[in-house]
C-alpha cells in the first residue's frame, strides 16, 4: 500500500505515521468504513433475504433473521409478474420517464446553448433565476398544482399528468447542467466553423452537439432517475390502478389492509430500487456539482 | 481583415466578438431558445405559488367551491389547531436532529473516503445505495424491519445480543418509538448526501494551503477548524440549505410508515397539508399549512442566492 500516494493532502493532515500507528490507523479505517457498510446497506440485505425466504421463514422464531432454513426460491418475484399490476406500473413508470426526458432535453439544450453561447442580456440572472425554482419543494404547489392539471389540462388521474409536471424539477436542474457542458466546450472550435462559412446553425449542428453528446446523455439519464424518485406528485395526481408507478403503485396497493404480503412487497420495491439506484450512482457526481453550482470543481 | 495576420489565438478571441456584435437578432435568438424554459417554470411553478398564496389567504373547498376572501384567518386559525403545533414542532425537531446526525456521520463518512482504499468505487457506490434508491421503495423494507410483530431490529438487539427486555418495542405503533424510527430513516436516507457534500468540498481544497498550515505546525483539529472549514463553508452551508429544504417539506417517509400516527405522535406540516387538503378536500387549509414553511424556506433560498451570486460574480 506504500506504493500508493494518497489521493488528497487532507488526508495527510497530523504527524507522520510510525508504521504501528500506521497499521492501527488502517485498521480503524476499515473498520470504521465496515460499520458504515452495515448501516447503508443493511436495509437493502434484509429486504433481499426476506423476499427470497419461503413465506414461512419469515415469521418463524427459530430461523435465524439473515439466514433462512427452508429453500430460497423466486416464488415471489413469479407472482408479483403474473399477480399483481407491477408490470403495468413498471411500464408507466418507464413511459413517464423517457416523456420527462424528452420533454427536459428538447426544452434544456437549446435553452443551456443560449444562456451559455449567446449574448443574452442577463443571462445569468436568467439562469441563477430558474435554477432556483429547483429549491421551491413539491409540498408548496402540489394543491394547486393538482387542480390545475385536473381542471386547466384535464388530466385528472392519469399518468399524462405527471409527465407534465415532472419537468417542473428536471428542467432547472438540467438546464443548469447543459449550461456548464456548453460553457466548456472550447469556444475556438465553434469560431473556427464560422470562419469555415458555417452558419451558426451548422456550427451547433455540426461541431458543438457531436461534441456535447456526454454532457446531453448525462443530463437526459439524471432527468429519467429523477423523475422515478418522486413521490408526492404521483400521490395526489394519480389514483386509478392503471395509472399508476411504481413508487406509489407498491405501497399504495401491495399493502392489503392490516395484511402484508412481504414477499411480494419487498420483491417489488428492491428490484426497481437497485436498478434505479444503481445507475444513479454513476450520476451522483454531477447531481453535486449541480447543487452546489460547480463550486466543489 | 487585419485579423488574419494575427495569430490564431487571439484570432479566435476576437472574431466572435466582432461578430456579435454584427448579428443584431442574437438576442432576440437566445431568449427564443431560453423562453420554453421560461415558460415551463412561469406557468407550472410561478402560477401554482401565486395560486396557493391565494388559495391559503381565501376559503376554497373541493366541494364547496370558491367561498370568498377571508385574509389571514386560515393561518390564524391553524397556529390555534393543536394538531398543526405539533406537527411545527415535529417537522423542525425531525428536521433539526436529522441534520445534526446527517452532519456527524456525513463528515466522518466523508473523511473515511478520502483515505486510499481498494475498490474504492465499489464501497462508495454501496454506500450511496440509501440515497440513490428510490425513498418510497426503501422505505418498505423499513416498514417490514419495524413490523411489530417480526421487527428485525427487535430480534437483533433482544433476543441475539439482549440489549433489550421485553416487551420489546412496537416501534411504529408507540409515540415515542415512532418519533424515533422516522428520525432514524431520515438519518439512514441522509447521510450518504452529507458524506459526498463535505466530499466534494474537501477535495477542492488546494494542497499548498494545507501544507502552509501543516508547516505552521497546526494539527488536525486546528486545521480543520481554522483552515478547511471557512474553506469549504460555502460548499457545507449550500448542502445544508438543499436538505434542510428537502427534509423539512418530505411527505414520504411520514405517509408510509405511520401516516402521521399514532395519534399525532409523528405528525408533520407536509402531511398535515397533504391530509387537509386532498384527504379533507379543503383545499385552503392544506395550501396554509404548507405555506406556512415558506419564510423558513425563503431564508434558504435567499442565502443560496447570495452564495451563487458571489461566486458567479468570481467568476
Amino acid at each position: 500500500m506504500s506504493a500508493t500516494p494518497a489521493r488528497t493532502d487532507v488526508s495527510r493532515l497530523g504527524r507522520r505515521p510510525t508504521p504501528w500507528r500506521r497499521l492501527r490507523n488502517r485498521s480503524l479505517l476499515y473498520v470504521a468504513l465496515i460499520l458504515y457498510l452495515i448501516v447503508a446497506c443493511f436495509p437493502i440485505y434484509y429486504m433481499l433475504m426476506s423476499t427470497l425466504k419461503a413465506d414461512y421463514d419469515l415469521i418463524d422464531p427459530s430461523v435465524n433473521p439473515f439466514w433462512f432454513k427452508r429453500p430460497l426460491g423466486l416464488e415471489h418475484f413469479q407472482y408479483l409478474f403474473s399477480q399483481t399490476n407491477f408490470p403495468i406500473w413498471g411500464l408507466n413508470t418507464v413511459v413517464v420517464a423517457a416523456c420527462v426526458l424528452g420533454i427536459t432535453l428538447a426544452i434544456c439544450i437549446p435553452g443551456g446553448y443560449a444562456l451559455a453561447r449567446l449574448r443574452v442580456p442577463g443571462a445569468q440572472h436568467l439562469a441563477v433565476g430558474i435554477f432556483l425554482t429547483y429549491l421551491i419543494p413539491p409540498i408548496l404547489l402540489f394543491i394547486p398544482l393538482n387542480q390545475l392539471v385536473a381542471n386547466l389540462f384535464n388530466l385528472e388521474n392519469s399518468r399524462w399528468a405527471l409527465v407534465l409536471v415532472y419537468p417542473t424539477f428536471t428542467i432547472p436542474f438540467c438546464l443548469w447542467l447543459m449550461m456548464g457542458f456548453f460553457k466548456r466546450v472550447p469556444k475556438e472550435i465553434e469560431d473556427a466553423a464560422l470562419v469555415d462559412g458555417c452558419n451558426r446553425w451548422q456550427a451547433v449542428r455540426r461541431i458543438v452537439l457531436p461534441v456535447s453528446v456526454p454532457g446531453i446523455v448525462t443530463a437526459g439519464i439524471f432527468a429519467f432517475t429523477l423523475a422515478m424518485q418522486d413521490f408526492l406528485y404521483a400521490l395526489v395526481m394519480v389514483s386509478s390502478s392503471d395509472q399508476k408507478v411504481i413508487n406509489t403503485g407498491v405501497p399504495t396497493e401491495l399493502i392489503r389492509g392490516d395484511v402484508y404480503f412481504w414477499g411480494e412487497l419487498l420483491a417489488a420495491a428492491l428490484l426497481p430500487g437497485i436498478l434505479i439506484a444503481f445507475v444513479y450512482n454513476f450520476f451522483l457526481d454531477y447531481f453535486v456539482q449541480g447543487i452546489t453550482g460547480g463550486i466543489g470543481k | 481583415m487585419a485579423q488574419f495576420s494575427i495569430e490564431p489565438a487571439v484570432v479566435a478571441e476576437r472574431v466572435p466578438r466582432a461578430r456579435r456584435f454584427r448579428v443584431p437578432g442574437e438576442a432576440l435568438a437566445g431568449y427564443a431558445l431560453v423562453s420554453p424554459a421560461v415558460l415551463y417554470i412561469l406557468v407550472l411553478v410561478a402560477y401554482p405559488f401565486f395560486l396557493a398564496l391565494y388559495l391559503s389567504l381565501s376559503n376554497v373547498t373541493v366541494a364547496g367551491g370558491f367561498g370568498g376572501f377571508v385574509g389571514i384567518a386560515n393561518y390564524l386559525r391553524i397556529i390555534h389547531d393543536p394538531t398543526f403545533i405539533k406537527g411545527l414542532e415535529n417537522s423542525l425537531s425531525f428536521t433539526f436532529f436529522a441534520e445534526v446526525g446527517k452532519s456527524v456521520l456525513g463528515i466522518g463518512l466523508a473523511f473515511l473516503l478520502l483515505q486510499s482504499l481498494r475498490g474504492k468505487k465499489l464501497i462508495r457506490g454501496l454506500l450511496m445505495v440509501p440515497f440513490t434508491m428510490p425513498l418510497p421503495l426503501a422505505l418498505l423494507g423499513w416498514k417490514w424491519m419495524y413490523d411489530p410483530q417480526f421487527s428485525v431490529i427487535n430480534r437483533v438487539f433482544g433476543d441475539m445480543l439482549h440489549l433489550m427486555h421485553q416487551p420489546y418495542p412496537v416501534w411504529l405503533g408507540d409515540p415515542v418509538f415512532s418519533w424515533f424510527a422516522i428520525l432514524i430513516v431520515n438519518i439512514w436516507r441522509g447521510f450518504p448526501f452529507a458524506a459526498v457534500i463535505v466530499l466534494a468540498g474537501l477535495t477542492s481544497i488546494p494542497k499548498d494551503i494545507l501544507d502552509a498550515a501543516k508547516v505552521d505546525g497546526a494539527g488536525f483539529f486546528r486545521t480543520w477548524h481554522f483552515v478547511i472549514v471557512p474553506l469549504i463553508a460555502p460548499i457545507l452551508f449550500i448542502g445544508l440549505i438543499y436538505d434542510v429544504t428537502f427534509t423539512l417539506s418530505d411527505i414520504t417517509i411520514v405517509d408510509v410508515l405511520t401516516q402521521g400516527g399514532p395519534n399525532g405522535a409523528t405528525e408533520t406540516l407536509p402531511m398535515l397539508a397533504y391530509q387537509n387538503g386532498i384527504i379533507g378536500g379543503n383545499l385552503s387549509s392544506g395550501a396554509a399549512d404548507a405555506l406556512i414553511l415558506f419564510p423558513l424556506l425563503f431564508a434558504g433560498l435567499v442565502f443560496f442566492l447570495r452564495m451563487l451570486f458571489r461566486r458567479t460574480v468570481e467568476e
